[in-house]
């Protein structure tokens, strides 16, 4: 990020008087008004229906935290790519978009407490074996999403298998569906709910144990701004009220028939 | 439309952000354009030096990296130098980025329609009485315009579709639509293929709107 900063701030002073038209409202967002970023095409933790709104698991947590905080919050849609920068910039206050923690993440942003475990499995052909540990996978080929955690799993784990990176979870559905990767890793709910529940899914199954901690995070959590405390107790706290009075399991419950946590 | 799942509506309202986003950058981006090729044209070296400089850094770095730039970067320093929070519109520091790589195509496109018009064409309209701004407006630009033409259009188009990389600062243009369509339908080959159609449209209409306007500029040349 640092390269891109210097080279806004040399076009700026070379004199791009332009950037200065870019100039929107100055915004003090006053205690109380939050805008919360989420991601918008990951059903069903957060997607957009066909009249544009968001919806999802983490849209309701995210409404739910608002209503404990007292405030009135905006909940946006933003790339992934983009996210963490967005919020740097400003842009939100928080991040509710099932985001993992990691080390590497931890280094930009201040997370809130664990608000989902994060369990990854593979999914292959039926009948393929159980074992997919690095070497029974060598010279295999595995998809996976672009920066996400189960793309560094790989990447440290798995040298000697052919991996491949998507932009999107559904686009290494398709290249295994198509038969262009053998295998697909990537979070066991996410699946659940959605590609084992597609036609195409039909031929494929999960296989291999749960996978979780170390690189693969531990859990998700809320993410604000590094050194943001104020807002991180008060998300912390409202996270806490909602899991206590079963708030957090009735959201769950609508989405899955089984606890997050 | 049934077949997009009701998602139709997102999809055209993305296609629309798409082309004003487009038409903006096209605007501005035509006068960054015609900046920079009257510095790289002009008499003094540090012009020269500004508008070739201009050129290779845009040309040269991924238009990711510019669009970053310009949002996350231009909110950062505008929030060091004022003191304070400073909200940065989508909108315009999207148009900003894509107009600030199209000028600099732009300006290589008019600098090279420009030297290709002959010297003798200047020296004649001189000849005849013209100032230098008559020769130039008069004589010299409508022929450079017509050899402009058809790589400005080229470039044109592919701005057009550029477009979809404002997607990442949250802009709702056409792609992002047909991401957010394809993550809640579960049919990304659907929603895809209907984005690509309305961006063949988009261009179809772009090709035409070009051949058109060449056939016009060529009316002179009987061709």
């Amino acid at each position: 990020m640092r390269f891109d900063i210097q080279t806004a701030k040399s076009i700026v002073h070379a004199g791009c008087v332009l950037a200065a038209l870019s100039l929107g409202s100055a915004a003090a967002l006053a205690q109380g008004n939050y805008r919360i970023a989420t991601e918008g095409t990951y059903a069903p933790w957060s997607f957009k229906d066909a009249q544009g709104v968001l919806q999802g698991w983490d849209v309701d947590i995210a409404h739910a935290l608002c209503e404990k905080m007292k405030a009135k919050c905006e909940i946006v849609a933003q790339d992934w790519d983009g996210i963490i920068p967005g919020l740097m910039a400003r842009k939100y206050d928080m991040i509710v978009a099932s985001m993992a923690i990691t080390e590497q993440r931890r280094q930009r942003v201040d997370f809130s407490d664990k608000y989902k475990e994060t369990v990854s499995r593979f999914v292959s052909k039926k009948g393929v074996p159980e074992d997919v540990s690095p070497a029974a996978l060598k010279g295999k080929s595995i998809g996976v999403q672009r920066g996400s955690i189960q793309a560094t799993y790989l990447s440290q784990n798995y040298k000697d298998s052919d991996v491949k990176f998507y932009d999107t979870p559904q686009a290494a559905e398709l290249d295994l569906v198509a038969g262009r990767v053998e295998y697909i890793v990537g979070n066991m709910v996410t699946y659940f709910v959605g590609f084992m529940k597609t036609p195409e899914a039909k031929n494929f199954a999960f296989v291999g144990p749960d996978l979780k901690g170390g690189l693969l995070g531990d859990g998700n959590g809320i993410a604000v701004r590094k050194g943001d405390a104020d807002m991180l107790s008060r998300v912390n706290a409202a996270l806490a009220a909602i899991r206590a009075d079963g708030t957090y399991d009735r959201i769950t419950a609508k989405y899955f028939p089984f606890k997050l946590m | 439309m049934d077949m997009l799942h009701g998602f139709g509506g997102q999809l055209l309202l993305g296609a629309i952000s798409t082309v004003e986003l487009a038409a903006a950058s096209l605007v501005v981006g035509t006068f960054f354009g015609a900046l920079g090729c009257w510095m790289q044209l002009s008499g003094s070296r540090v012009m020269r030096g500004i508008g070739y400089l201009y050129a290779a850094v845009i040309r040269g770095v991924p238009d990711l990296l510019v669009v970053f730039a310009i949002y996350f970067g231009g909110s950062l320093t505008l929030a060091t130098l004022t003191g304070r929070y400073v909200e940065i519109n989508t909108f315009i520091a999207g148009v900003v980025a894509l107009a600030l790589s199209f000028g600099a195509y732009a300006a290589e496109i008019a600098r090279g329609a420009l030297l290709s018009v002959p010297q003798s064409q200047r020296e004649a309209a001189r000849s005849l009485g013209l100032t230098r701004a008559q020769a130039l407006w008069t004589v010299v630009l409508p022929q450079a315009a017509r050899i402009a033409l058809a790589p400005f259009g080229n470039q044109s188009i592919v701005l057009l579709k550029q477009t979809s990389i404002v997607s990442i600062v949250g802009a709702d243009e056409l792609m992002r639509k047909a991401a957010e369509a394809s993550g809640a339908t579960r049919e990304p080959f659907t929603m895809y293929l209907a984005a690509a159609c309305i961006y063949l449209v988009l261009t179809g209409l772009a090709t035409l709107c070009l051949e058109w306007s060449e056939r016009r500029a060529s009316r002179a040349f009987g061709n």
